[in-house]
């Protein structure tokens, strides 16, 4: 009778274990579109047979021996670079793709083309007081070009420095979270419980992190996982989180500078040329193509303004007069394309415009504005002419952004791989499940089956007189 | 390969999302007839697409100043021509009145014909084209001729520039065609002696204005062939200008602008791809164990 008893209890514990099995096969379902979750398994074992009949053992039933998940550290190692490197390509990419200033359509090709040909226009009736105040107005659309491309380049570098203090704060708040989990799957580890759930929540803080800064994972060996920036900082190490921070640059026109405040507390590092991920695609466009872009227009404009400049100070207005510069560019070529604007004096009086080689005051004198029009193929600082110099800057702006995107799509792809490599093996297969579900299912049914048969027996024994 | 729910989703939306980009490039293409519109979608062509923009406005602006020249040009040589038509009629006058037969009346009223005659030249010398007075050199706006004939206008010819950074001559220099200097007869002057010397009914004199009448013709005739080189420079290069500048549209439009029956083909190709794409999805998110159980 206690053989049966023991049958009795070893079913219990069986529908308790196949319970377990249900339960975990459902929180796999539960979490199949859960980020960073990986399957879990009950791993069943027989109990170990204790009870001897006659020459043999008699099994005890099953036990659940634990639920662990399914990983693939070779894998997985390889997960936080390609997750760094295709959002640090993707993050430059699409912020070169949505600079619109140097399109081949823009304002800045036609507007340097319409000045010069007014200036031909004038130089067949450099009296005509309609096409003086035409040429006049076609140099101020030029230097408003000029204006509007340089701000439009300005404005998109203002807009990387708005993202990168949006995702600096993003990565402060992951990275305490991050030390919370590692303090926390450490404490579970040493009482022996599998953390599964806060891996996985780890996993998920983690894989942000690295998309965000570009960070490599480092295994401390005590179930706990440093953060290192690339080229060595520390962002997260053990329970501890380092800060970031963002502070204007002077050197470079204001725009932000991210430091590292370690976790050793020592003093903050500059991550401008070791950020990684999203924040170095950000730095990268910010100060690579759109930085050599907008120097390159500054001293366009002012390699241009400035020999326009010396050209026109040469020759005489219809009075006379001479001396004067038709455009202001300042006196270097930081920042010339903004500044850039024709003299208030030529702008409101046309007729100041020098276009007299002679200060003979003869109003069909064009001999200034020939040698004016020549400074449109005149070769400058760059060995090219303007035409020649504004095309360098928008092919290769359209390299830059072409090169990116190209090895965008190639790390886009390798991170696919990767993480489907990933999915591959910690993700939920929902057929899996439902036959995992369904095997529970008739393990469950077939236990009480035996409970019936037990209780059958014990009734036939109960009856026995 | 395990294939797991996420990466059946993941595969549906990384294949919905290339085949949709795709379509979209494709509409862009299409629906703009430009194959460039970013630098990034073909930089060298972008970077040409620039030049060559401005070298078809170099070329715009340079046959505008052509025609305009040419302009100047043809009613300087129409004014020659009219020009040469009074020192013709002068000198027809001269020839007919210094015979015997003509009384010291009849060479008064040819005086009176000759002082006409001059004040109809010295009007022809101050024509003006578009508020510039073709005769005056740089000095254009003010007649280059007073009331007496003299020459008040400046002694250099106008510029125009033929091609990129050429110049050349788009006027002929008044005070040497009319004026005789360098070398020439005042034609004007001798208008004015033939008038002068009818007038004083002196038939010596009135020979004697033939032979500056007769130079005065050739003068006029010479600055008409000037004129009439510069006129052909200026066809010609009106000419040249243009097929450079189509030239310079004809690259743009092949290095920036699509072959429409190429775009819709591949607008075509774009939306089978963009419903076979949907399809497989559909048909991969059908199949589930789920479903049948």
């Amino acid at each position: 009778m206690s053989d049966l008893l023991s049958l009795l209890q070893q079913s219990a514990n069986a529908l308790g274990v196949y319970r377990s099995v249900t339960a975990t096969t459902t929180h796999n379902i539960h979490n199949a579109n859960t980020p960073g979750f990986a399957r879990q398994r009950a791993n069943l074992a027989s109990a170990t047979a204790t009870d001897k009949l006659g020459g043999a053992l008699i099994g005890r039933g099953v036990l659940l021996q634990s639920v662990t998940q399914a990983r693939d550290r070779f894998i997985e190692r390889q997960v936080p670079r390609a997750l760094a490197q295709a959002a640090a390509s993707s993050t430059e990419s699409f912020a070169l793709k949505s600079v619109t200033a140097l399109d081949p359509n823009g304002p800045l090709p036609e507007s340097v083309g319409s000045f010069f040909g007014a200036l031909r226009a004038l130089a067949q009736h450099p009296g005509d007081p309609g096409l003086r105040q035409a040429a006049v107005g076609k140099a101020g659309i030029m230097a408003q070009a000029f204006n509007q491309t340089a701000e439009s380049l300005h404005q998109s570098r203002k807009g990387l420095d708005a993202k990168m203090t949006g995702v600096v704060s993003e990565v402060n708040a992951l990275s305490r979270q991050m030390a919370d989990l590692n303090s926390q799957i450490r404490s579970a580890t040493a009482v022996g419980v599998a953390p599964n759930d806060l891996l996985d929540a780890r996993q998920r803080v983690q894989d942000r992190l690295v998309t965000l800064t570009g960070a490599q994972t480092v295994d401390n060996g005590d179930s706990s996982v440093n953060l290192k920036l690339p080229q060595g900082p520390t962002l997260v190490s053990g329970d501890e989180a380092g800060q970031l921070s963002t502070l204007a640059d002077p050197n470079n026109n204001g725009h932000l500078v991210i430091r590292l405040h370690d976790v050793d507390g020592s003093a903050p590092t500059t991550l401008n040329s070791n950020a990684g991920g999203e924040l170095g695609g950000l730095l990268s466009a910010r100060d690579g193509a759109l930085k050599t872009a907008l120097s390159s227009l500054d001293t366009l404009a002012f390699d241009l303004g400035d020999a326009l400049n010396s050209v026109h100070s040469t020759g005489f207005a219809l009075d006379g007069s001479s001396g004067r510069e038709l455009f202001t560019v300042g006196a270097s070529a930081n920042g010339a394309a903004s500044r850039m604007q024709v003299n208030t004096a030529i702008v409101q009086d046309a007729s100041l415009l020098a276009a007299a080689g002679s200060p003979s005051g003869m109003s069909g004198d064009a001999g200034n504005l020939q040698l004016l029009i020549s400074k449109e193929a005149q070769a400058l600082s760059g060995g090219a002419d303007a035409s020649g110099t504004l095309s360098s800057i928008i092919t290769d702006f359209g390299i830059s952004a072409q090169r990116i995107a190209s090895v965008a799509e190639h790390d886009e792809a390798t991170s696919r791989h990767i993480t489907g490599m990933r999915d591959s093996v910690s993700g939920v297969s929902i057929d899996e499940e439902m036959i995992n579900l369904t095997r529970a299912q008739r393990a469950y049914e077939a236990v009480t089956k035996v409970i019936q048969t037990t209780n059958e027996m014990l009734d036939t024994l109960m009856k026995l007189k | 390969m395990r294939v797991t729910s996420g990466m059946v989703f993941e595969q549906a939306r990384a294949s919905a999302e290339k085949a949709r980009g795709r379509h979209q490039e494709a509409v862009s293409k299409a629906t703009s007839g430009m194959r460039v519109s970013h630098p990034g979608d073909d930089p060298v062509a972008a970077g040409l697409l620039a030049k060559h923009k401005m070298a078809q406005m170099r070329h715009e602006a340079i046959g505008q100043s052509l025609q305009r020249a040419e302009s100047e040009i043809q009613a300087a040589d129409g004014a020659m021509g009219e020009l040469g038509n009074i020192f013709s009629r002068s000198r027809e006058l001269a020839v007919q009145l210094a015979n015997a037969t003509y009384n010291s009346t009849d060479r008064a009223n040819g005086a009176t014909e000759v002082d006409e005659l001059l004040k109809q030249a010295i009007s022809i010398l101050n024509t003006e084209v578009g508020g510039r007075y073709v005769f005056g050199g740089r000095k254009d706006n003010a007649p280059p001729f007073d009331s007496l004939g003299n020459y008040v206008g400046d002694t250099e010819k106008r510029k125009v520039e033929i091609a990129p950074g050429v110049l050349s001559d788009a006027s002929i220099r008044a005070d040497v065609a009319v004026k005789g200097v360098g070398g020439g007869v005042d034609a004007l002057k001798a208008l004015s002696d033939l008038a002068t010397a009818l007038r004083a009914n002196d038939v010596s004199g009135i020979t004697g204005a033939l032979t500056g009448l007769s130079s005065s013709v050739e003068q006029v005739s010479s600055a008409r062939t000037q004129l009439g080189t510069q006129a052909h420079v200026m066809q010609t290069a009106i000419g040249t200008t243009r097929v450079a500048r189509d030239a310079e549209m004809d690259a743009f439009a092949r290095e920036g602008e699509i072959d429409m029956v190429e775009a819709f083909t591949e607008l075509s190709r774009a939306e089978k791809g963009l419903e076979a794409s949907l399809s497989a999805i559909a048909k991969s998110f059908s199949l589930s164990l789920a479903d049948k159980l």
